[in-house]
């Protein structure tokens, strides 16, 4: 069964999107390869950001760890995964999009797209200070 | 040798309503070869909350019944 369309088209009829902020992409059209990576500390404190002092990625290990990789022991061992994909149709069709909200280095796109790899990492802090212990008896 | 062969028909979606995209997500009309995702997040125990009620501050009176309580166990000793 040969393939009548190596590459299907995206139809859509209508995209409404309310915000797309903190480095989110809306692509209408095709991709090569995307990396996308979002790095944040969400700090949530009693005293103000200006007297409390900076914080630093470097102080928390979730930054440096390594990300989990998949074992595949078919790959490994030679055995290449053959993919044939068959379309069918021209074309993917879709009425309507609505989106209200896209951010934090995620991805709306209406095309085709090759190898898409996006990662985020968020450390949240409470910075408060500890509450004082009741006084023993007596005091 | 694995072979995989995947037969796409006819696809037709009538509308898509979506609340929020976040942190690292996708959303995409049309076809890809490879996506790895990953998302990571690391936050205060307390904040996490499992159970149907919202946690209460301490009543009033809270602070005389541990006083309290701590008498009892002196005078126990």
């Amino acid at each position: 069964m040969n393939n009548p369309y190596p590459i299907r088209e995206s139809n859509i009829g209508s995209i409404c999107i309310v915000s797309a902020a903190s480095s989110a992409v809306v692509q209408v059209g095709d991709r090569g390869e995307t990396n996308a990576r979002l790095r944040a500390l969400a700090v949530q404190r009693q005293e103000d950001h200006t007297r409390a002092g900076d914080v630093f990625f470097e102080s928390y290990t979730i930054f440096s760890r390594d990300m989990p990789e998949l074992t595949d022991p078919d790959y490994e061992e030679g055995r290449v995964i053959r993919l044939d994909r068959v379309n069918c149709s021209p074309r993917i069709t879709v009425g309507c999009i609505h989106i209200i909200a896209a951010g934090s280095a995620a991805s709306v796109l209406a095309g085709n797209g090759m190898r898409l790899t996006a990662d985020s990492k968020i450390k949240h802090i409470r910075q408060y200070p500890r509450p004082r212990p009741y006084p023993p008896a007596g005091c | 040798m694995i072979h995989f062969k995947v037969v796409n028909h006819k696809l037709s979606v009538g509308h898509i309503e979506m609340l929020g995209v976040s942190s690292a997500s996708m959303v995409q009309v049309g076809d890809t070869d490879n996506v790895s995702l990953y998302s990571m997040f690391d936050t205060p125990p307390e904040s996490v909350i499992v159970g149907p009620l919202a946690p209460f501050p301490l009543p009033e009176s809270a602070s005389e019944a541990l006083v309290e309580g701590t008498e009892v166990a002196e005078e126990s000793d």
